[in-house]
């Protein structure tokens, strides 16, 4: 009987031992540094204000694509690709997609008259405290977020985009559709 | 009471006290350890000759139990004090989610709210295995982690140009890029002051800013300061190319707007949590330890009882 006890604490210690250290040795989670890092989480909603000063909100878009665009106007990348975000808003609009460009930092009057001089049509909303920029882990600007149908992002991006990677970026989102 | 049964109680009492009281030192060192150790084995030693000599299955199971809840025990603490990471201290800006390898998830630091009574309040969220934590300033344990908040000091900065538009602010070299809270991580010494100081930059006047924090005591030893018992801003505008402007240095002497180096730049200090991460040893396996060594030990004396 003793020596059957003696065996089975031993065994018993050996697997709660195992278990208290196995979680020591965990590996770091393999996630990348940036925008893609918040992909496969909720996308974080903010109270804020559109270049026109109406109240507007990420969960007004659930049930759409959304391409988030953050953005300023001394960002010569940012300016290079708006463009192509207004080319994108416009031939995917009523497929589903919105682009958003949210400016970081500056005033809506700055916003606006970049936004005009650049012909872009896509709502801007402002983003004065920057709450965009740190939650998706800007790494620089532009940074450029998709965020699924359900308020999910899925993928995410550091750096001005061209046209076709725009269009690769949110075409399998509108083919599930 | 016996040798083994005080060895025993060492133990538990030891392991349970590093979850208590957690963040000492002492619990990683190597002597404290070896005497868990040599603790552990007084304790579990003799049982194999207690379970022997014990009178009937009730008794020989709790000598079994007791050394088993020993072992069990000490193990959690060893592998505490010798293997599990230092303490730390995690920092992040408002909004930022940090990614903690040691915690297995996310920390989610909350939005800045610049009245004194919400920061207070403020607590930051640990997002892991599909549930969400609260750290405030209480301890709480998480598995092999004890968490609470510590508030240190951070400044919120707001520039504009000398029209009064907002400015984007940036941090090229601090944790979150388009941030403009500075989380003050360095430190320099200024005319025999150690001060703790951040830099910016706003891009879309081509400057670079550094930001100094004075406390309340130092910023009274600075000129035209004397007698104002608030922390202030020392602001140093550079131009891109780090070269010094004319009216380029400048104290914010506590949130007023202030025009230097060709910004109207703005600092708010306020209190925002950090999360203290200090391991202790495995709260559901030190427990189940402890529980097993008194059930032996209550059914030891049972058996004992009954045998008188």
């Amino acid at each position: 009987m003793s020596g059957r006890v003696g065996y089975l604490a031993a065994a018993a210690v050996a697997v709660v031992a195992a278990l208290i250290l196995v979680p020591l040795f965990r590996s770091p989670a393999a996630r990348p540094p940036g925008p893609s890092g918040m992909s496969g989480e909720a996308a974080p909603v903010f109270a804020m204000r559109d270049d026109a000063g109406a109240r507007v909100s990420l969960s007004q878009y659930r049930g759409r694509v959304v391409v988030m665009n953050l953005w300023a106007s001394w960002c010569p990348p940012c300016r290079a690709e708006m463009p192509d975000l207004q080319r994108l808003w416009q031939r995917y609009r009523d497929r589903g997609v919105t682009v958003v460009g949210v400016n970081e930092g500056e005033s809506p009057q700055r916003a606006r008259e970049f936004a005009a001089s650049l012909g872009i049509r896509f709502p801007i909303w402002i983003d004065e405290r920057q709450q965009y920029g740190r939650v998706y882990a800007a790494l620089g600007m532009p940074t450029t977020v998709v965020i699924g149908r359900d308020g999910v992002v899925v993928r995410g991006y550091d750096g001005a985009l061209t046209f076709d990677q725009m269009r690769a970026a949110v075409g399998d989102l509108v083919a599930t559709r | 009471m016996k040798l083994r049964e005080l060895a025993a109680l060492a133990v538990v009492a030891t392991v349970l006290l590093e979850i208590a009281v957690p963040g000492r030192d002492v619990y990683h060192a190597g002597w404290l350890n070896v005497l868990l150790v040599a603790l552990a084995v007084l304790a579990i030693a003799p049982a194999g000759k207690a379970v022997r000599a014990a009178a009937g299955a009730p008794a020989r199971w709790s000598v079994a139990a007791a050394a088993f809840g020993v072992a069990i025990v000490a193990i959690a603490g060893v592998a505490n004090g010798l293997l599990a990471p230092d303490d730390s201290r995690v920092i992040g800006a408002p909004g930022e989610r940090v990614r903690n390898a040691d915690l297995g998830g996310i920390l989610v630091f909350p939005l800045l709210s610049p009245s004194p009574e919400n920061a207070q309040a403020a607590t930051v969220t640990l997002e892991r295995d599909g549930g969400a934590f609260e750290i405030g300033p209480r301890t709480r344990v998480a598995g092999s982690f004890a968490l609470h908040t510590e508030e240190r000091t951070v400044v919120l900065i707001e520039a504009r140009d000398p029209g009064g538009a907002h400015l984007t602010v940036t941090q090229p070299t601090g944790s979150a890029f388009l941030s403009p809270v500075l989380l003050m991580q360095h430190h320099q010494t200024i005319a025999g002051m150690d001060v703790p100081f951040d830099s910016f930059a706003v891009p879309a006047a081509h400057r670079l800013v550094k930001a100094v924090l004075l406390t309340p005591q130092q910023a009274s030893a600075m000129r035209g300061m004397e007698g104002l018992a608030i922390p202030a801003v020392l602001f140093a505008v550079d131009d891109e190319r780090d070269q010094p402007l004319p009216h380029g240095i400048a104290l914010d002497p506590g949130g007023a707007a202030i025009a230097v180096g060709g910004l109207r730049l703005r600092a708010l200090v306020l209190d925002y949590p950090a999360v203290a991460v200090e391991p202790v040893p495995q709260l559901e396996v030190a427990v189940l330890g402890a529980l097993l060594v008194a059930a032996g030990a209550i059914g030891s004396a049972v058996a004992r009882a009954r045998r008188g």
